[in-house]
């Protein structure tokens, strides 16, 4: 013991072998820490595919239509007056032909009127009707609409339907409508028919204390009026309870709107101040509002009346077609039909396009944020929504190229395309908004180091200084080795 | 595309075609004990003839619902969660049962509470459309429920009782939750008066006086849903208040307009019924004006579609108010529960029940804490008057805490001998929460849920609500994490420093010339 404390170089744990162990232990501990480190602070930023997203953006989605037409000797002139009309028909590849059996729509001749088929026109044919053939097709197949108008595609709309009475206490209101029937008999053929593009929930609600938020303007014969502006305002969103709360899916409101007994009978008024016949109007991509001044025969609460419902709802569904895009056939060609498949299919065509359009734009700004934020984390479920959504617009260029050549119903190859569309749509919306993505936006890489610091630096400083130190001592060593074993040889 | 369907299901869950809806109101107003009036309004909607949403028919999601009174937003919450039966309270105060006796309505425990019957069987389960239901109604009525979270969520069916259940394949199961720190304000009772069918321009309604309301001593508002087999859903809006003629006026007499502020103009005209029962007084003069259609058993009742508008009933007594000295209410037991202890680490929970009757009462009594709160159940004791009586408790249920998620459900029966106070005691610890867990007012402490105790022996049973706590947990210094970090690495830095020199230093003798 006391030969050890005169000489600390024979202690054990003096040695140099041990001293150069437990540094190099240190040492080994931090470097097997690191990748640990690393893992657990690193965001998750999986690659997406880029090049596939801004490939898929120089793609135009083209759909194939074919016109078969009874007079073979008509073709060509209907041919080169549909190529005039070039940029209305963008995207669309027409082929004329004549009567073929495998042409998506089939013009006949008929003599004196148009008129509406399934996938089938009559049209006096002519040589010298072929451009008003050539107007009256481009109307039904690529319809001008006001798209400010239309709802935003969603694959599910609730359908709330509203009986508003402004005051109920001035003891003349309606009290209840038999809407669910009306609705059977009068919406649901049409609601049917649509059923390929959207799901409907429907839902209806009467209310007796429904006051405007403005007044309505008085008129010189004791009635009231809704000048332009009003319509703007007419909703009362603070007092009347509309929205729905429980679902995401867009709702569609159909409002009845009962003036209060001192503010009937209430009239649209044009912009120069004067009373219209109209009774309804639409307020674009929100819904349609029907104002029903009750007639005087009738007093007191009671339900609305058969009559007053039934014409009531053709006003409701004119107004649906119009929130959904569904375009009004053209003058002169009258149907038999409320719903037919020459709009159907336009609208198919029209919300493919835009969903397809949408979704394109979707990726394109997901990967151009990733791109801009280095701090924001892109995990699996983003990634894998971004391909699932590429995949899905790949299939509607695949189909759209096939279709042409199969023999398919028209209708199923639009409503594969439809399908495909949304789905991506849908994809692209999720992965835009997942919420993962912000999780680090807000920490960024200074803060870490201002953390980190006090604690790592002053931790490895000591270590480096040891290690090089005792680099410096091993090199020293080995240098009076080699003397010593130079001058030994001597 | 199924909307035609539909039309053909028979005994479709709230949404049948052609059910009838109905509309009671009723206002009930008493004088209490100590002078202040205690008003309750009762919205009650029937859907006649419907049948709670079935969680097993998940087509529902396509059929329309038509409604005509019954509130539409409601309604598609209850349809979408498949909620049998359901009841929501928002109250602000402290209800004092010895000077007020019962409420009019059971659930008058301070701040928020949900709790709510539903099937099991849904392709959900029911934690997930309890969720969805809290969030659902969280939005509705704008109040803090989504708090009401899984740290505070148990299921205690014995003393929250359903009432009729249908009988389908899969058992109900209750959720009950309750957040005591919530408080009821003008934004929560716009939307109540929203999902009345008059909204608070006509009937009794109107008489709904924010700024009185929300004076009151105490107030509440509760949203209750249940089947009534024999006539269908039924939906019950209430308010109730403790108002204080005394303060103003110091005397007892109050009207319409002394008590809210209004008077009601004009009446509702859906409202099937719509009454004003008024709670005579007792072998004291008085005069009560208008003249009430009907006096029955004590009550003064007013039609108030009958009655000349504006209508404001008053209550006037001749003889000055006397406070009176000796026990003011018909409530059978008084409830003290404190919590003791001044560490931030463990306390004592004491409970005080006092039976003034003569003959012994049996009492149910239910504790329901976040798990911030545990008790160590064998310091559990009873005594009276000093002296121990393990006998009188039994049917202990106990849900221990999990820490940071499970909440504690401690449930017991005791007996409460004649004229006698019991003195119910266990020790509790209390948590040490993660710094993300305390809330932005950590220092204030934490809101405990009121206790629920059930006399067994009385018809029908009622709840009485203890009066809630205040538990202080230990909190850290929120506004310096930064330092806390730097003075922590400094310290770990110097340690490993220490500690790595003295591994690695080379002792070397050096010679002391001497």
């Amino acid at each position: 013991m006391a030969t050890s404390l005169r000489d600390p170089s024979t202690l054990f744990f003096q040695s140099e072998a041990i001293r150069r162990l437990i540094i190099s232990s240190y040492w080994v501990v931090l470097i097997a820490a690191l990748p640990l480190w690393w893992h657990t602070t690193s965001i998750e930023r999986l690659s997406l595919p880029t090049s596939r997203v801004n490939a898929q953006a120089d793609r135009q989605l083209r759909l194939p239509i074919s016109i078969g037409l009874e007079d073979a000797s008509l073709v060509g002139p209907l041919q080169r007056e549909l190529d005039s009309r070039g940029q209305r028909w963008k995207g669309l590849d027409v082929t004329v032909a004549g009567a073929a059996a495998n042409a998506s729509y089939i013009v006949v001749n008929a003599d004196n009127a148009a008129l509406l088929g399934e996938r089938r026109l009559q049209f006096p044919l002519r040589r010298a009707t072929i451009p008003l053939l050539a107007d009256a097709l481009s109307d039904l197949l690529v319809p001008r609409l006001n798209s400010h108008r239309i709802a935003h595609y969603a694959p599910r709309y609730r359908l709330a339907f509203t009986l508003l009475n402004e005051d109920a206490v001035e003891g003349d209101a309606i009290s209840s409508w038999d809407i669910s029937t009306a609705i059977t008999h009068q919406l649901s053929p049409l609601l049917d028919a649509l059923s390929v593009l959207h799901n409907f929930t429907i839902e209806s609600q009467v209310q007796f204390h429904a006051p405007l938020a403005f007044s309505p303007q008085p008129m010189s014969d004791g009635s009231v009026g809704l000048t332009p502006e009003d319509l703007t305002v007419f909703v009362n969103s603070a007092e009347w309870t509309l929205s729905s709360s429980v679902s995401n899916d867009p709702v569609l409101h159909f409002l009845v709107f009962v003036p209060s007994s001192s503010h009937r009978p209430m009239h649209i008024l044009d912009a120069h101040g004067v009373p219209t016949t109209a009774e309804s109007f639409l307020l674009p991509q929100w819904g349609g509002i029907v104002i029903y001044n009750p007639p005087n025969t009738e007093r007191g609460v009671r339900p609305l009346s058969h009559d007053a419902l039934s014409s009531i709802l053709p006003q409701f569904s004119n107004q649906l077609l119009s929130l959904l895009g569904v375009a009004k056939l053209p003058p002169g060609i009258p149907s038999t039909s409320p719903l037919t498949e020459w709009q159907l299919d336009a609208l198919l065509r029209r919300r493919a396009f835009e969903n397809t359009l949408e979704a394109t734009e979707t990726l394109q700004s997901i990967v151009r944020l990733v791109d801009q934020i280095d701090n924001m984390p892109v995990g699996q479920d983003v990634r894998g929504d971004v391909l699932s959504a590429l995949s899905s617009l790949d299939h509607i260029h695949i189909h759209s190229k096939t279709a042409s050549a199969l023999p398919l119903p028209l209708s199923l190859s639009l409503n594969t395309t439809l399908h495909h569309s949304a789905t991506a749509l849908t994809l692209a919306s999720r992965a835009f908004f997942n919420p993962g993505m912000l999780a680090l936006l807000y920490f960024p890489t200074e803060h870490k180091f201002a953390v980190y610091m006090p604690l790592f630096a002053s931790a490895v400083i000591p270590l480096l200084a040891t290690v090089i130190r005792e680099v410096a001592a091993w090199r020293k060593q080995r240098r009076e080795a080699a003397v010593a074993v130079a001058a030994a040889a001597q | 595309m199924c909307c035609r369907r539909l039309a053909f299901w028979a005994c479709l869950p709230l949404a049948v075609l052609g059910l009838s809806e109905t509309f009671h109101e009723q206002l009930h107003i008493r004088s209490l004990p100590d002078g202040k009036v205690a008003s309750r309004f009762s919205f009650s909607t029937i859907l006649a003839g419907a049948h709670p949403p079935s969680p097993h028919n998940r087509s529902l999601d396509d059929d329309p619902q038509h409604y005509t009174l019954f509130p539409l937003g409601l309604g598609q919450i209850l349809r979408e969660y498949a909620v049998t039966e359901m009841h929501l309270t928002l109250n602000a105060g402290k209800w004092s049962y010895d000077r007020w006796g019962y409420p009019e309505e059971d659930g008058v425990g301070t701040g928020a509470e949900l709790w709510a019957w539903m099937a099991d069987g849904a392709d959900a389960t029911v934690d997930q459309r309890w969720l969805g239901l809290r969030n659902a109604l969280a939005g509705l009525f704008c109040a803090s429920l989504g708090s009401l979270d899984e740290l505070r969520t148990t299921s205690p069916g014995f003393v929250f009782a359903p009432g009729a259940l249908p009988d389908w394949p899969f058992p109900h199961a209750i959720r009950h939750a309750s957040l005591p720190s919530e408080h009821v304000c003008t934004e929560n009772l716009t939307p109540f008066l929203k999902l009345l069918p008059c909204k608070s321009s006509s009937g009794l309604a109107s008489l709904l006086n924010p700024h009185r309301l929300f004076e009151a001593d105490w107030h509440g508002m509760g949203l209750h849903v249940s089947w009534l087999p024999e006539e269908g859903v039924q939906v019950r809006l209430t308010f109730q208040t403790v108002s204080d003629p005394l303060r103003p006026s110091n005397k007892r007499d109050w009207s319409f307009g002394s008590l809210f502020d209004r008077t009601i103009q004009r009446s509702c005209p859906v409202a099937s019924s719509s009454e004003i029962a008024v709670a005579l007084p007792f072998r004291v003069p008085y005069t009560i004006s208008p003249e009430p259609s009907l006096v029955d058993s004590g009550l003064a009742i007013f039609d108030v579609s009958q009655m000349e508008k504006p209508l404001d009933v008053s209550l006037h007594w001749p003889q000055g108010f006397q406070y009176s000295t000796s026990a003011l209410a018909e409530a059978p037991l008084s409830i003290r529960r404190t919590l003791k202890g001044y560490t931030q680490d463990n306390g004592e929970l004491s409970v005080l029940i006092k039976n003034d009757q003569d003959r012994s009462v049996d009492v149910a009594y239910l504790e329901t804490m976040p798990w911030i709160v545990q008790f160590y159940l064998h310091t559990l004791i009873l005594q009276i008057d000093g002296v121990t009586r393990p006998e009188l408790l039994r049917n202990i249920t106990y849900t221990p805490p999990v820490p940071h998620s499970r909440a504690t459900m401690f449930q017991v029966i005791v007996q409460i001998p004649p004229r006698s106070t019991l003195k119910l005691s266990m020790d509790i610890t209390k948590a040490f929460l993660r710094y993300t867990e305390h809330p932005p007012d950590a220092q204030r402490g934490w809101d405990l849920p009121p206790a629920v105790f059930v006399p067994l022996d009385s018809e029908p049973q009622r709840r009485i609500y203890a009066p809630t706590l205040l538990v202080d947990l230990a909190t850290p210094d929120f506004s310096m994490p930064y330092n806390v970090i730097i003075f922590t690495c400094s310290l770990i830095a110097f340690i490993f420093g220490s500690i790595f020199n003295y591994l690695t230093r080379r002792f070397v003798v050096l010679q002391v010339p001497s």
